[in-house]
């Protein structure tokens, strides 16, 4: 572990040093401020407010899990390629020519990143729309044990997103290939194999994530655990594997 | 103090089918300044890259003292690199990216203001770096290199940019490396500052050794010999295998001096006196750095690859 400390602070302290972590919370606000929008606004079809009459209703509301996989998979990705993309990686290589150890340390990093982000992006969902619910008839009706659910699963499911993003990042060392990657990963792909192979459904991200928050039952919440790290070991180790094996610059 | 020079050792580099190092082998001392000099392309940036560990070759080994860069147990205390001038993100403070350095390396934090100090750029380090001009940004790769202080320096290109004091600076601070007993090895194609700088040459050219040596040496290699019989002598020392230029090129002027390397003088008399041809001047040439290693290169270029020549003491 002794080892490992310095690589994932300097690693960390890059992810702090740069506009990019306030670029994210602007995002999660302005999530949370359409959540509070839909709330305050939102009707159903009949115009009445029963999508948040019931403590489930409202914990659907504030499930981020799926959100943050997808955001932190943005972030990750980002935060992996621009080492390549601005070659801040040879300093890094240099001080530490174990690439192996840098590129976990990398990984920590940025899953401490996106764990954040998750929970951020939960915590801020979840105020949002506790702040907007008394324009309603309805109160906040969320027991506290199922938040901490929410914002654990949000949390999780961020660091696992940011995972799979760098992953891509460092494969693909470009930042906008980075980023068209992770969308495909997170978003295009999933939809993809659920209409080629139906009984997928249970197994995307997405639908890992709800599992995770409470919302959904498809899955066991350690079978739910275990699938996410999957998709997100897969795209680290090839990262961690062509790293190794490929020139810098 | 451990002896920290550098070895490259008949390292070849391909990418795809084209060759960039083919079999380089050459040495740098320590307590010396070496300048690696060669053409755009010739291969200098990626046999540094190899060095550092940041390339594989595809063959031959390179050592920084008697170990691979990447088995030095604690690489940074050992070797200062600067090898990219936008090694930095943009959005970063000059001082931010030191302190990333500064952690992952272990190295105490005001190690960090005293190189800012040293590499001249104390007063911008907070600003961020993507604001950085050329030479600024020469001067922070500069700061991350003396960062742990360490014996052995790495530098490719660190005066493109630089302002003539900035300049004069980086030559002082690295004669004064060198003076204490530093390894240092500094890509250029500045040839005028190198020829102030370096004590020692490896030059290169299409990835393979053209030259290497003390440059004084190396100045006192060529012969200038004069001779209205200049194609007949030109002949014979070629033979002899010496490889020989026209002094000036022009075909308009006067084409009967000749210059010679690869043979001492006293052998460039004796090939005039064996074929009988008159010679009414024989002298070395001292050469400025930039003709000697336009001479060098040009040769490599109209060989395809000269022999390459190294000086066991270099």
């Amino acid at each position: 572990m002794t080892l490992m400390r310095r690589p994932v602070r300097s690693e960390l302290m890059k992810l702090t040093t740069t506009r990019m972590p306030w670029a994210f919370l602007v995002v999660l606000l302005v999530m949370g401020g359409i959540n509070a929008a839909s709330v305050a606004f939102g009707t159903d079809f009949d115009g009445s407010k029963a999508f948040v009459s019931t403590a489930d209703d409202q914990q659907s509301l504030i499930a981020f899990a799926g959100n943050a996989t997808m955001i932190a998979g943005l972030f990750g990705a980002i935060a992996a390629a621009r080492e390549y993309a601005h070659l801040t990686v040879i300093p890094t290589f240099l001080a530490d020519p174990g690439r192996r150890r840098v590129v976990v340390a990398q990984l920590v990093a940025i899953a401490v990143g996106g764990g954040v982000l998750g929970a951020l992006g939960a915590a801020i969902t979840t105020v949002a729309v506790a702040a907007s619910l008394p324009t309603t008839e309805y109160g906040f009706l969320i027991p506290a044990v199922d938040v901490i659910q929410v914002v654990a699963a949000s949390a999780f499911c961020g660091a696992v997103g940011a995972v799979l993003g760098a992953g891509i990042g460092i494969v693909v060392r470009n930042v906008g290939g980075a980023v068209t990657g992770a969308v495909l990963v997170l978003i295009v792909a999933p939809p993809m194999l659920v209409q080629l192979i139906s009984s997928t459904a249970s197994w995307v991200p997405a639908s890992l994530a709800l599992d995770l928050s409470g919302v959904g039952s498809e899955v066991a919440a350690p079978a739910a655990v275990f699938g996410l790290l999957l998709w997100a070991l897969v795209p680290a180790a090839v990262g961690a594997f062509t790293v190794r094996h490929r020139d810098v610059a | 103090m451990p002896d920290h020079g550098l070895v490259v050792d008949h390292v070849t580099k391909r990418y795809g089918a084209r060759t960039v190092v083919d079999d380089l082998s050459f040495s740098v001392a320590p307590g010396r300044v070496t300048g690696f000099l060669g053409p755009n392309g010739s291969g200098k940036s990626t046999t540094m890259k190899i060095l550092l560990g940041l390339a594989a070759a595809d063959g031959g080994t390179t050592l920084v003292g008697d170990r691979a860069y990447v088995d030095l147990d604690d690489p940074s205390a050992i070797v200062g690199a600067a090898l990219e001038t936008n090694a930095f993100h943009p959005g970063r403070s000059g001082r931010d990216h030191l302190r990333i350095l500064a952690c992952a390396a272990g190295v105490a934090p005001r190690r960090i203001d005293e190189s800012l100090v040293v590499a001249g750029l104390a007063d911008a380090a907070d600003r961020r770096a993507g604001t950085y001009s050329l030479g600024m940004r020469q001067r922070l790769g500069l700061a991350a290199a003396l960062l742990c202080d360490p014996p052995v320096l790495v530098l490719d290109e660190p005066g493109n940019g630089l302002d003539p004091q900035g300049v004069r600076e980086l030559r002082d601070l690295l004669r004064d490396r060198a003076a204490h007993g530093g390894t240092v090895f500094v890509s250029s194609h500045l040839l005028g500052e190198a020829e102030h700088l370096v004590d020692d040459v490896v030059v290169i050219d299409h990835g393979r050794l053209v030259t290497s040596g003390p440059l004084a040496e190396l100045r006192h290699e060529t012969a200038l010999v004069r001779s209205p019989d200049s194609n007949r002598l030109a002949d014979a020392l070629r033979r002899a295998g010496a490889s020989v230029d026209l002094d000036d090129p022009d075909p308009d002027r006067d084409r009967d001096s000749l210059l010679v390397r690869g043979l001492p003088l006293d052998a460039v008399g004796h090939v005039a006196f064996e074929h009988g041809v008159e010679i009414s001047e024989l002298s070395t040439r001292s050469g400025s750095l930039e003709e000697l290693f336009m001479s060098w290169t040009s040769q490599g270029s109209r060989d395809g690859a000269s022999a390459p020549r190294e000086k066991e003491d270099a």
